[in-house]
């Protein structure tokens, strides 16, 4: 089969799969204070992280992403960083770091950690320095200013805890500057010597061997006159700075920008595949809820068609939910409207401007539109990321403060503390869930692990599936035209690197490439629908269904026609002459 | 916009009269409006006739000759495309051949069609004639015919959309649409007129004409841009009924509530009127006429309507009005099945009624709340059908739900047109006489398809 869409040529996966294998990576996102405890203090710790390696082996994730593991006065949840060089010691030491990179990277595991470039803890000693007056040595590393109304366009992220981007100062009787919470003073990116030193920074992480870093809050390092602070060129300078670094130095290691925006602003963090390996995809997210709750794919493909091309070595991250809440701030006051009535009807389950809920609950603890949200996560263009719990499909305590109603202890069995640790309960760092629904009672790794119908092996085995479909990482997407609105259907296609015997002419003989075809249609509805698919362009190819490996009948120039219960998803590999398969059922 | 060149060639007359008569039979019908009318064929100005009526032609049927008008043959050689205007009785009847060699392989659009209408000897020899556009490959070359090389390089494969008295509609992957008119008017087709117009005046939110097919003054079809991804406002609306209907409680705690979409609904309409006054201008209406009119049409055809939520007394204040209001070139057919969501949003997928309400032969000036009353009234029917479709027996009470999901639609759609900007330039600015138009235009459209089909309209 040649390239099926005119005009496009296949994107090649693989290249140099060592420096590219971001781009079909799944993630999993670890909070290290929550996953398990493994000296008894009631904390999770970095060594207890270590010990569950094999799970995550055994699950089937490529890279773990490290919530910050920083000395920190803990006021938001660590990304008030009061040490950038250290390991706090409630999670251990830099040797257990070391020890748990050294042990993941030989299971295969690769290690991604939140770096908080913009600011500090306002308890980090350059920050204490800096405000005891206007002549110290680090008076010149934060955001200071003789009054509270410069740069009066940039906005107030948490505007339900503060009402300025300035705080008054006593001790150096000035405001400083701060984006997020007051005890987070932004660093002075226009002083040299702070960006030297943020350089540095990331050179002795990965002097350690962390794989990468997401970047957190990216977009807000600098500030200028009569802009809003975010996404200035100033800011996208310094990130390639780092880059460079990174391409000469440490080859394979990978930067993922959290800048939350418009798909087609935060490509700008892509570069010209010269800033960021990765970046989130924020708005695609709250969508996909709205998708199955409005039971019609459209906040899908309208988000989806407005998604530029990134460039080549580059790859969107994609998730459901992660430690923050679900935010809702890439949607419209309609949008986000609909989504608290639907997703928030509890007013405690609102956080900001956001969700504080899990996937589970968020979904009334429905499995069947849980695994669609997760096809959906799984096929869809961009590298998955999978919080810590959702693969059990825990739930969240919506009492909790904050967004620790969404951090609290995995589960790993229904004993004590639900296997998360020996410590006394009241030692906890939170309470683990013990509801007769998601309580660890009836929602733990172990019982999943034991039984094979549960929703664990399910997870495992969709990641198995996509890790042998190469083409899920980096190819190419063609949404399908469907007449039903509750139908989302698309292909993804481009060309793949095979193992083969019988390569022959100057091909290396132990692989060729082909152009490899997924169709994947998800019903987003809760009634069983019809989808007639146009794929003619396909016409010839036997659809396998993936999962039972089960031919359908061959496509052909008619509109295809297939039926999903509710809430159904299937993907089939597109079979032609040149798939080892299909050579078989051809 | 491109018009293929003419290609002039000579077939023969009783030949092609006896394909255009299969064709006719193969369609069993006798045209749009003409109701059940029989035809017979005439060649060569002679007055030879014959029964042939499809399932149209009842008893009592009036009987019609068919002359040719015009032949042109679009593509020669095999497989070859020839097309014909015929005159039949009052009206015009286009069709284009296919011609292929003998035991050659047709290929089917349609699994299970045969669309063969006979035999035509030619200079290339005998051939065998198909309706060209039931055969993907001849369907292809028609399309190559009328968009020249202006189209995509390879577009996509073709398949249905519709087939019916106003023509037939390809669409060719998400590329684009060939629409070939059967049935032709006397001078340009009020759709076509309709669409080429908002398209210059910069509405967008259509299927933009890539080329029309024009002969003689005449539009014989046009292909348009393809409306990528989109589905039908019909199937939009029932899937958010659906939703409601399963989940129960007030429309707008559903997953599925509609309220967005049909404001958003709206705000096209709104614009699509906007875009009318740019293309067409407006000219201005006495309020009290219209009342009287639609009150007399309403009691021809549907009385009770009359008595229908507020309609008595909408048109009492409308009659006592001396206001005056702007009328506008309108669609004429507005409503869901005639509009689509894509991913960029609402648009107007069928502009074919060029502004020819139900009930006129030519396109008129009235009062754009027309236009919204038809949608209102479609609202309304899609509820009701979605409601009669799951409780058929109505013993489900889902009635309270389908009125409880129309009312908040309704608001929304009436919310997103009047809150247009530029829209109060076109209605009046009394909502009271805004909302009794509405009401009156609505139970004309209910009193005109009264009688008529219940399809998704």
């Amino acid at each position: 089969m040649t390239s099926p869409v005119p005009g496009r040529q296949a994107p090649t996966i693989g290249g140099d799969p060592s420096l590219r294998w971001f781009q079909r990576a799944v993630f999993y996102e670890v909070l290290i204070r929550g996953f398990y405890d493994a000296n008894d203090d009631g904390t999770g710790d970095l060594r207890g992280l270590r010990e569950k390696l094999d799970y995550l082996q055994w699950l089937g994730i490529d890279c773990v992403w490290l919530l910050p593991y920083y000395p920190s006065p803990l006021r938001d949840g660590g990304y008030d960083i009061s040490d950038f060089f250290n390991v706090h010691p409630d999670y251990g030491t830099l040797g257990d770091l070391v020890g748990l990179l050294e042990d993941a990277h030989r299971r295969g595991i690769r290690v991604i950690a939140d770096l908080v470039m913009n600011h500090t803890s306002d308890q980090h000693p350059w920050f204490v320095e800096s405000r005891a007056n206007r002549t110290n040595p680090k008076a010149d590393w934060y955001v200071w200013n003789d009054d509270d109304q410069r740069w009066p366009e940039a906005r107030v992220v948490f505007t339900d805890v503060e009402r300025s981007n300035w705080t008054w100062g006593d001790e150096r009787q000035q405001y400083f500057w701060h984006r997020f919470y007051s005890h987070q003073p932004d660093l002075n990116y226009d002083n040299p010597e702070v960006a030297d030193t943020m350089v540095d920074l990331v050179r002795f992480w990965l002097d350690l061997g962390l794989d990468g870093f997401r970047l957190d809050a990216v977009p807000y390092l600098y500030q200028r006159d009569g802009t809003a602070g975010e996404h200035l060129p100033e800011t996208h300078s310094f990130i390639r700075r780092i880059r460079k670094d990174i391409e000469a130095n440490y080859p394979g290691r990978v930067l993922l920008a959290e800048a939350n925006g418009w798909p087609a602003d935060v490509a700008d963090y892509f570069g010209d595949g010269d800033e960021c390996h990765m970046c989130f995809h924020f708005p695609l997210m709250p969508r996909l809820f709205m998708a199955v709750r409005r039971e019609q794919r459209f906040p899908v493909t309208e988000i989806l068609s407005q998604t530029p091309e990134i460039p080549d070595g580059c790859q969107w991250a994609i998730f459901l939910r992660n430690h923050d809440e679900l935010t809702l701030e890439q949607v419209s006051d309609e949008e986000r409207d609909y989504l608290f009535t639907e997703y928030a009807k509890d007013p405690r389950m609102k956080r900001h401007m956001g969700i504080g809920r899990r996937l589970a609950p968020l979904l009334d603890g429905d499995r069947r539109l849980a695994e669609l949200l997760h096809s959906l996560l799984l096929s869809l263009p961009g590298s998955p990321v999978i919080y810590y719990g959702d693969e059990l499909l825990m739930g969240d305590n919506i009492y909790l403060g904050d967004r620790d109603s969404v951090r609290t202890p995995m589960q790993w069995s229904p004993d004590r503390n639900g296997g998360f640790s020996r410590a006394d309960f009241a030692q906890l760092y939170l309470p683990p869930l013990m509801d007769p629904v998601y309580g660890f009672g009836a929602v733990n790794v172990e019982a999943q692990r034991r039984n094979p119908g549960s929703y664990l092996h399910w997870l495992r085995g969709m990641l198995a599936e996509r890790r042998a479909l190469p083409v899920m990482g980096v190819g190419h997407i063609e949404v399908l035209a469907c007449p039903n609105p509750s139908i989302l259907a698309f292909v993804r296609w481009g060309e793949v690197s095979e193992v083969s015997a019988d390569a022959g002419g100057d091909q290396d003989p132990s692989t060729r490439r082909r152009t490899q075809a997924v169709l994947c249609v998800h019903n987003l509805s809760r009634f069983a629908q019809p989808a007639e698919l146009q794929l003619a362009q396909w016409s010839g190819s036997i659809p396998l269904e993936v999962l039972g490996r089960v031919p359908f009948p061959t496509i052909g120039e008619e509109p295809y026609t297939i039926t999903l219960g509710p809430y159904g998803y299937l993907w089939f590999d597109l079979m032609d002459e040149t798939s080892p398969a299909g050579a078989r059922l051809l | 916009m491109t018009t293929p060149a003419p290609v002039t060639g000579v077939t023969r007359d009783e030949e092609l009269l006896r394909l255009v008569h299969a064709w006719m039979a193969q369609h069993g019908r006798g045209g749009s409006g003409a109701g059940a009318r029989a035809v017979g064929t005439t060649g060569d100005g002679s007055d030879r006739t014959r029964r042939t009526g499809g399932s149209d032609a009842g008893a009592g049927a009036t009987e019609e000759a068919v002359h040719l008008q015009e032949v042109e043959v679009l593509r020669a050689g095999r497989p070859g495309l020839v097309d014909v205007v015929t005159q039949v009785g009052d009206r015009l009847l286009h069709l284009v051949l296919g011609v292929r060699r003998p035991g050659e392989e047709a290929h089917l659009l349609r699994a299970g069609d045969d669309p063969v209408l006979g035999l035509l000897e030619d200079a290339e020899g005998l051939g065998v004639v198909v309706d060209a556009l039931r055969d993907t490959e001849l369907a292809r070359l028609v399309l190559e015919s009328v968009h020249g090389g202006g189209g995509a390089v390879d577009p996509g494969p073709p398949a249905p959309v519709s087939d019916d008295d106003d023509g037939a509609v390809l669409a060719f992957g998400e590329d684009c649409t060939l629409t070939v008119f059967s049935w032709l008017p006397h001078g340009p087709h009020p759709g076509v007129e309709l669409l080429v117009a908002l398209d210059e005046v910069g509405f967008n939110h259509l299927a933009a004409p890539l080329a029309l097919w024009r002969r003689g003054g005449r539009d014989l079809g046009l292909v348009q841009e393809g409306l990528a991804g989109s589905a039908g406002g019909w199937a939009l609306a029932l899937t958010s009924l659906r939703d409601l209907y399963a989940a129960g409680g007030p429309p707008e705690a559903a997953g599925g509530d509609f309220a967005p979409e049909a404001r958003a609904l709206g705000t096209m309409t709104a614009r699509m009127h906007l875009a009318m006054d740019r293309a067409f201008g407006r000219r201005s209406g006495e309020i009290r006429h219209w009342a009287e009119v639609v009150e007399g049409v309403v009691r021809t055809s549907e009385p009770s309507l009359l008595d229908g939520e507020g309609v008595h007394e909408a048109l009492e204040m409308l009659k006592a009005s001396g206001l005056k209001a702007s009328t506008l070139r309108t669609h004429g057919d507005f409503h869901l099945g005639r509009t689509a969501r894509t991913n960029q949003g609402w648009v107007v997928a069928d502009f074919m009624p060029g502004g020819i309400p139900p009930g006129s032969d030519a396109p008129v000036f009235r009062s754009p709340l027309a236009d919204v009353a038809d949608m209102l009234w479609s609202l309304h029917h899609v509820a009701s059908v979605a409601a009669l479709e799951r409780d058929p027996t109505g013993r489900s009470g889902l009635a309270g739900l389908a009125q409880a999901w129309e009312a908040r639609n309704r608001r929304a759609f009436l919310t997103g047109y009047l809150a247009t900007p530029g829209i109060g330039g076109l209605v009046p600015s009394d909502r009271r006489i805004v909302r009794g138009l509405a009401a009156v235009f609505e139970a004309e459209r209910g009193a005109l398809r009264s009688g008529g089909s219940q399809a998704a309209s």
